[in-house]
C-alpha cells in the first residue's frame, strides 16, 4: 500500500516540471518554428457571433495558405483581451472600438490591424438593439430619462451608443441610469421589471424580439452610418518584431471578412461549430456586416462621442491607432 | 452493515429523485420561467444528447487534466514543505505568521495576476488550483508531523535512529492520515478552482463550455454542463475516498467495523 502511495507521489512530482514547461512555451509570441512548419498565431476572441469570419476563414484555408496556424482562445468577457495582447499572451485580439480608443489613450502599446464587424445600419434590423417591454410607456429613446437601462459594461461602447440614441431623440443622456448586467441576464431582468430597457446583441436580440419585446432604437445604426463596432488588433511589439507575420495575418483576416460578408448562410452555419447557439435560433438571427475595411469616419464619430461623454479627455491620434492603409 | 447501508443508499436515491422532481415541477407549474429554468427532463435530454458529442468529452478531459496536475503539484509541494517545516521547530515558528497571512487569501483574488501571466492557458488556472489546494495539504501535514507519539519519538532517539529513518518510520506513518485528509480536502477545492479558472479566464474545459453555452443563449445546455460538473465532483470525491481507504487500510479510523 505504501509503495503504491509513494508511486502516486512520484507521479505528482514528475508532473511538476511538465506543468511548468507548459508555461514556458510562451505560445503567445508568434513563434516561428525552425522546422519550417506554419507560424502559430494566438488570437483572443469572445465566443459571440461577431467573430464568425475568423472561424469561417480558418475553415476556408485563408490562414493556412499564408502559412499561419490559428490558435483561438475564448477569453470570457472582452476586458481581458486588451491586456492579453499588450502582454504578448495573445498575438491578436478582438475588441470593440471604444475599448480600443480607451486603451490607446491610456498608452497601451497596441494598434488596430483589421476591421471586425459593422452595424447593418438598418433600423430595427441590427444585431444590437435597445429593447423595452412591449407594454412599456417608452416610445422614443428620449423617454428613457430617469429609466434604468442595462449595459453589459459600464462606460463602454453600449453606453456610448445608447446615450447617443437618447441625445438624437432630444433627451438628456445624463439622466439615464445605466446598470451593469451580463447580456444573458438582461432579458430576464427586463421581464422581472428590474430594468426598464436593455441593450443586447445577438443571439439575445432576436430572442428578445421573438419573445414579443419591442426595439426602441437600433443604437449602433443611429450612432454612425455603417459603424465599425469592433476590430482586430495586435501589439506594437509584434508589429516591430515580425511585420511580415502581421501583414499576412491581416490579409487573411480581411479575406475572411469579405468571404463572411458575402456568404451569410455559411457564416450562420459556422456559428454551430464554435458557439452553442441552438440551430433553431439561426433563422431569425441578425448577422452584423463584415466589411474588410475599417470605416474611419465612424471611428472619428465614436471618438467624438467618447470625448463628449467624458470617457476620453482628448481627441485620440487615430493615425497611430488605425492601420496604415497607405502602405498595405 | 448491509442492512443499514442499503437503507442509507435508498434514502439517498429517494432524496435525489425528490430534488429532481421539484426541479421538474417548478417550471411546469409556472413558479419559475421554463425559458430560463428548464425542467429536469429537458436538462437530462440535453445531457443525453451531449454524451454523444466529442466536444463534451474534450472538455471533461481538459478539466480533469488541469485538476490532476494542479492537485499533484499541491500535494507534492504540501507534503515536502510540510514535512520540512514541521520537523524543524525554528522554521515552523518563522513561517507560521506568513502561512497564516497567505492562506486566507482567496485563490480567485489571483485571477488578474494569473491572467496577466498566462492568459487563458492552463498554467493560469493551475496557479489558482495549486494556490488553493496547497494550503489544505500543508496545514494537515504540519498538524500530522507534530502528532508523533512522544514515547515512540523517545524510543527512536534512544535507538539512535537517524533523521531520515525517523521521518520514514515515525513521522510519515503518523502524518499519513492527516496527509490523506489533506488530499481529500484539496481534491474538492482543486476541482472548484479548476472550473472557476475555466469559467472566468477561458481556460479550455467544462467551465469554459458553460461560459460559451451561456453567451450562446443555450439554456438547457448550460444546466446540463452544470450537472456534468457536479458528476465530475462526485467522481473526484469517490476517488479520494477510495484512495483514503486503501492507503490507510491499516489505520484504526478505517477499521471501525471491527469492534476494538
Amino acid at each position: 500500500m505504501r509503495r503504491r502511495f509513494a508511486a502516486l507521489l512520484f507521479v505528482a512530482v514528475l508532473l511538476v516540471p511538465a506543468a511548468c514547461g507548459d508555461g514556458g512555451d510562451g505560445t503567445g509570441d508568434g513563434d516561428r518554428p525552425d522546422d519550417g512548419g506554419p507560424d502559430v498565431v494566438t488570437v483572443g476572441l469572445i465566443p459571440i457571433v461577431d467573430v464568425a469570419p475568423i472561424f469561417l476563414g480558418e475553415e476556408q484555408g485563408f490562414f493556412e495558405k499564408r502559412n499561419i496556424e490559428l490558435e483561438t482562445t475564448f477569453a470570457t468577457g472582452g476586458a481581458n483581451i486588451v491586456p492579453g495582447v499588450a502582454s504578448g499572451e495573445f498575438d491578436f485580439g478582438f475588441s470593440n472600438i471604444i475599448s480600443m480608443l480607451l486603451a490607446h489613450s491610456n498608452g497601451v502599446p497596441i494598434r488596430i490591424v483589421s476591421n471586425g464587424n459593422n452595424s447593418t445600419t438598418v433600423e430595427g434590423q441590427d444585431f444590437g438593439a435597445l429593447i423595452v417591454r412591449a407594454d412599456s410607456p417608452y416610445q422614443t429613446a428620449a423617454d428613457l430619462e430617469g429609466a434604468a437601462v442595462a449595459s453589459n459594461t459600464l462606460q463602454n461602447i453600449v453606453e456610448t451608443v445608447v446615450r447617443e440614441s437618447v441625445r438624437q431623440a432630444g433627451g438628456d443622456p445624463d439622466l439615464v441610469n445605466f446598470t451593469e448586467l451580463p447580456f444573458p441576464d438582461m432579458q430576464p431582468a427586463l421581464e422581472a421589471g428590474d430594468v426598464d430597457a436593455i441593450f443586447v446583441v445577438e443571439p439575445f436580440t432576436s430572442a428578445a424580439i421573438a419573445a414579443g419585446h419591442r426595439v426602441l432604437a437600433s443604437s449602433y445604426a443611429q450612432a454612425a452610418p455603417d459603424l465599425t463596432v469592433a476590430v482586430y488588433f495586435t501589439s506594437l511589439n509584434l508589429i516591430e518584431r515580425d511585420p511580415d507575420l502581421v501583414r499576412r495575418c491581416t490579409e487573411a483576416m480581411q479575406e475572411s471578412l469579405a468571404y463572411a460578408d458575402s456568404h451569410p448562410e455559411e457564416t450562420k452555419r459556422i456559428l454551430l461549430e464554435y458557439t452553442q447557439i441552438p440551430e433553431e435560433a439561426l433563422a431569425d438571427l441578425i448577422l452584423p456586416r463584415f466589411p474588410p475595411e475599417i470605416n474611419r469616419e465612424s471611428v472619428e464619430i465614436m471618438a467624438r462621442l467618447a470625448l463628449e461623454d467624458g470617457l476620453l479627455s482628448q481627441m485620440p491620434d487615430l493615425d497611430a491607432l488605425l492601420p496604415d492603409t497607405a502602405s498595405s | 452493515m448491509t442492512r443499514s447501508g442499503s437503507k442509507t443508499v435508498w434514502l439517498g436515491v429517494a432524496g435525489l429523485a425528490g430534488f429532481a422532481a421539484i426541479l421538474e415541477l417548478l417550471p411546469r407549474l409556472g413558479v419559475v420561467r421554463e425559458q430560463y429554468t428548464p425542467p429536469t427532463s429537458r436538462i437530462l435530454a440535453e445531457l443525453v444528447d451531449q454524451i454523444g458529442q466529442q466536444r463534451l468529452w474534450t472538455a471533461i478531459g481538459n478539466t480533469l487534466t488541469t485538476w490532476v496536475i494542479g492537485l499533484g503539484i499541491a500535494v507534492a509541494g504540501g507534503v515536502v514543505v510540510g514535512v520540512l517545516i514541521g520537523s524543524v521547530p525554528v522554521l515552523r515558528a518563522a513561517t507560521a505568521s506568513t502561512i497564516e497571512f497567505l492562506r486566507p487569501i482567496p485563490s480567485v483574488a489571483w485571477i488578474p495576476v494569473a491572467f496577466a501571466l498566462y492568459g487563458s492557458d492552463r498554467p493560469g488556472t493551475l496557479l489558482l488550483v495549486v494556490y488553493a489546494s496547497f494550503w489544505q495539504v500543508l496545514i494537515q501535514v504540519l498538524h500530522g508531523v507534530v502528532d508523533v507519539d512522544p514515547v515512540a519519538r523517545d524510543t527512536a532517539l534512544a535507538y539512535r535512529m537517524g533523521r531520515w529513518d525517523r521521518i520514514r518510520w515515525l513521522v510519515w506513518p503518523t502524518a499519513l492520515p492527516y496527509v490523506v485528509t489533506g488530499i481529500r480536502l484539496a481534491a474538492a477545492v482543486a476541482l472548484i478552482l479548476t472550473v472557476t479558472g475555466e469559467l472566468l479566464m477561458g481556460t479550455p474545459g467544462l467551465g469554459n463550455e458553460i461560459a460559451v453555452a451561456t453567451t450562446s443563449r443555450a439554456v438547457p445546455l448550460t444546466y446540463a454542463l452544470v450537472v456534468v460538473t457536479g458528476l465530475v465532483g462526485v467522481a473526484a470525491n469517490l476517488l479520494a475516498r477510495a484512495l483514503e481507504r486503501r492507503v490507510l487500510a491499516w489505520h484504526p479510523s478505517q477499521r471501525a467495523e471491527v469492534p476494538a
